[in-house]
């Protein structure tokens, strides 16, 4: 009895020390400046005490920015949704192997670069006299003097939109091909074209998938620095810009952390969708 | 709906460098229900999809009502396939999946409705419209895949391994029901399958492929009475082989005596009265049989025109009813049933009346 006791013990313990690592690291690096910041948005940073005044210095001040953040972020996500979908369902549905293999093998490509890599790229592809441009312009279809910049709120969408579907193609591309070919075979078999074949087949079928991929996305975007700092040099702006101006120009922790905690509840809302749909698959997101 | 004709006329198909099937010809008539049969890898399904569209052929023609598709995509062929995983879509109910194809064709919602209802009348899926089809049970979700097949009244069925994932007893009252069904309609039906029984009870031809080729085309009483290849013979059950050597005149098959079997006179005749004889019959010959037709004898006995076989009982056992016997003839195994009770060691003969062999010329080219 007694060895049983302490073999039941020992295990407890080495069961703790096993879990252990990752208690700490999730709790140093993520629960406890995520619990700082929130303590810090709602703290008075001279006289101490509770206060809300940060949050109603964030929204006088950046109002607009937060406006600004949910649309980019928002029309990134859908239009990243719409680029995912035609990709994972040309690879599904293609006739012409040739297109589906180069498109297979082109597609990715954005997945290993860098947000801040994917940034510069864009600045010297969208600018005024970027290749984009140059290219229109050689081709005829616009004088000099007719270009525009797209490095504005446009330039953003672009380089997230560009650099985010991949990942969410490779995703949902990956569920289209693990569906039984024979429900596409038989759809087709009724005369329905591939178009309706992807609305009405396919893409009721990994809705899931598409749902959880595009979430992550959103996250993910939330959290850019690089590529509003580098893309679109004007108000207004997106929170992670405003976040690091306060704290680099003025050292304002308290309104920077008020706007990260507008961030979050933005971030939380989505992963509230993300955690009800996953409750709904039978606990497995 | 009526069927109409179909006919496959020297299809060759090859996946990359492999060619699944090496110039098929068949004639289906209007109404007729045909089973493909043949082992795993023998082309059927291939057969079944080059006729249905889904995979292009190399060469020859594919041809409904004398009108050349061979080229036209699979919905414009006047046919519906019911596939073996049943393809249904899970997130649409048994009506949604029934009706999807009579959506396609853009029929009214009242007519659509009415329509659904009869079909799911018909296949005995009343009040199950409004279930999604994940929590339809095996047999059900089978009649929904038929359901959505016949849904579109096409003049010909295509049914691939339809019944391969129900269990034993369901699969033996849907293959009537389907058969029942294919009258009541007179639609044209093709079947693939790889059970014999399956194809036996419910076609009205059976057509046997082997490596892409057709073995043979029959009824299922001449692919079973009267295989034309010792692999047909084989694949209809009579897979016990025995070498003879024989020489025909007049009188029948003269069959000379070995250290296998004793020598006997077989008449030879088309039909049940003798036995089945494919080459010249002169001789070394194959001789195929099924266990079920062999009887016990005593090793001493010589019944007049039947083949006898000296063994020795080398297992027993006792299935229920009757006796089981390894009986070891040279250094071949055959398993005999008979009602009588032997020991391990004891000689006994093993009787094949003439009509129960079937005999393959070792060089067919000699046939008269």
């Amino acid at each position: 009895m007694m060895t049983l006791h302490r073999s039941l013990r020992d295990e407890r313990v080495w069961s703790f020390a096993l879990v252990a690592p990752a208690l700490l690291t999730v709790g140093l690096l993520f629960i406890y400046p995520l619990g700082f910041s929130a303590v810090s948005a709602f703290s008075a940073e001279e006289e101490g005490g509770w206060t809300f005044a940060n949050f109603i210095k964030a929204f006088d001040l950046y109002s607009n920015d937060i406006l600004f953040t949910v649309v980019i972020v928002s029309l990134s996500t859908v239009l990243i949704g719409v680029f995912a979908i035609a990709i994972g369902g040309y690879l599904t549905l293609g006739e012409n192997l040739y297109a589906v293999a180069i498109l297979k093998w082109l597609y990715r490509w954005p997945l290993f670069i860098p947000f801040i890599v994917a940034a510069q790229l864009m600045r010297t592809f969208l600018a005024k006299n970027g290749l984009m441009n140059n290219l229109i312009v050689g081709s005829g279809l616009l004088e000099p003097l007719q270009t525009q910049s797209f490095l504005d709120w446009r330039g953003i969408v672009i380089t997230f939109v560009w650099k985010q579907t991949p990942f969410v193609a490779l995703l949902v591309a990956g569920a289209m091909a693990s569906l039984d070919r024979s429900m596409i075979e038989s759809a087709r078999n009724l005369g329905a074209g591939r178009l309706r074949i992807l609305i009405e087949i396919i893409l009721p079928q990994v809705r899931p998938t598409i749902v959880v991929a595009l979430i992550l996305s959103f996250v993910v975007m939330m959290s850019v620095l690089s590529v509003p700092i580098m893309i679109n040099a004007q108000t207004p702006t997106m929170l992670t810009v405003d976040m690091a101006f306060r704290i680099n120009a003025y050292g304002d922790y308290g309104v920077a952390n008020a706007l990260g905690f507008i961030s979050y509840l933005m971030t939380g809302v989505v992963a509230w969708i993300y955690l009800r749909h996953g409750v709904r698959q039978g606990g497995s997101p | 709906m009526a069927g109409e004709s179909l006919t496959v006329d020297g299809v060759k198909v090859s996946y990359g460098d492999v060619q699944v099937l090496a110039g098929v010809s068949i004639d289906v008539a209007p109404g007729e229900f045909i089973a493909l049969l043949g082992s795993s890898g023998c082309g059927k399904t291939t057969l079944l999809r080059a006729i249905s569209g889904f995979v292009p052929v190399d060469a020859g023609r594919v041809l409904v009502a004398d009108r050349d598709v061979t080229n036209a995509p699979p919905d414009k062929r006047g046919m519906a396939m019911v596939f073996q995983s049943y393809a249904l879509w899970p997130h649409m109910t048994a009506a949604q999946n029934i009706g999807y194809g009579l959506r396609l064709r853009k029929v009214a919602r009242g007519e659509l409705n009415r329509r659904v209802e009869e079909t799911m009348s018909l296949l005995g899926l009343d009040g199950l419209g409004d279930r999604l089809v994940t929590q339809l049970s095996g047999g059900q979700r089978q009649r929904v895949a038929l359901g959505r097949a016949l849904a579109v009244e096409p003049r010909t069925l295509l049914l691939d391994e339809p019944l391969s994932n129900l269990d034993a007893r369901i699969r033996q009252t849907v293959r009537h029901e389907i058969k029942a069904l294919q009258q009541q309609l007179q639609i044209t039906a093709i079947h693939v399958t790889h059970d014999r029984e399956e194809a036996m009870v419910m076609a009205d031809r059976i057509v046997i492929l082997d490596r892409g080729e057709i073995a043979q085309i029959g009824t299922p009483e001449d692919v079973y009475n009267r295989p034309r290849s010792s692999f047909v013979a084989a694949f209809m059950g009579a897979d016990n082989v025995i070498p003879l050597t024989a020489k025909r005149d007049n009188g029948g098959l003269h069959v000379s005596a070995s250290d296998d079997h004793a020598d006997a006179v077989l008449s030879i005749a088309d039909g049940d009265e003798g036995a089945n004889l494919i080459g010249s019959g002169d001789g070394e010959l194959t001789a195929h049989f099924r266990s079920e037709a062999a009887r016990l004898i005593d090793i001493n006995e010589r019944p007049e025109g039947s083949l006898v076989l000296f063994g020795t009982v080398t297992q027993t056992s006792y299935p229920g009813g009757i006796y089981r016997y390894t009986i070891d003839v040279g250094d071949r195994h055959f398993l005999v049933d008979d009602l009588k009770k032997l020991g391990v060691g004891d000689a006994v003969g093993i009787c094949l009346p003439a009509k129960s062999l079937h005999l393959y010329s070792a060089n067919p080219t000699t046939s008269s």
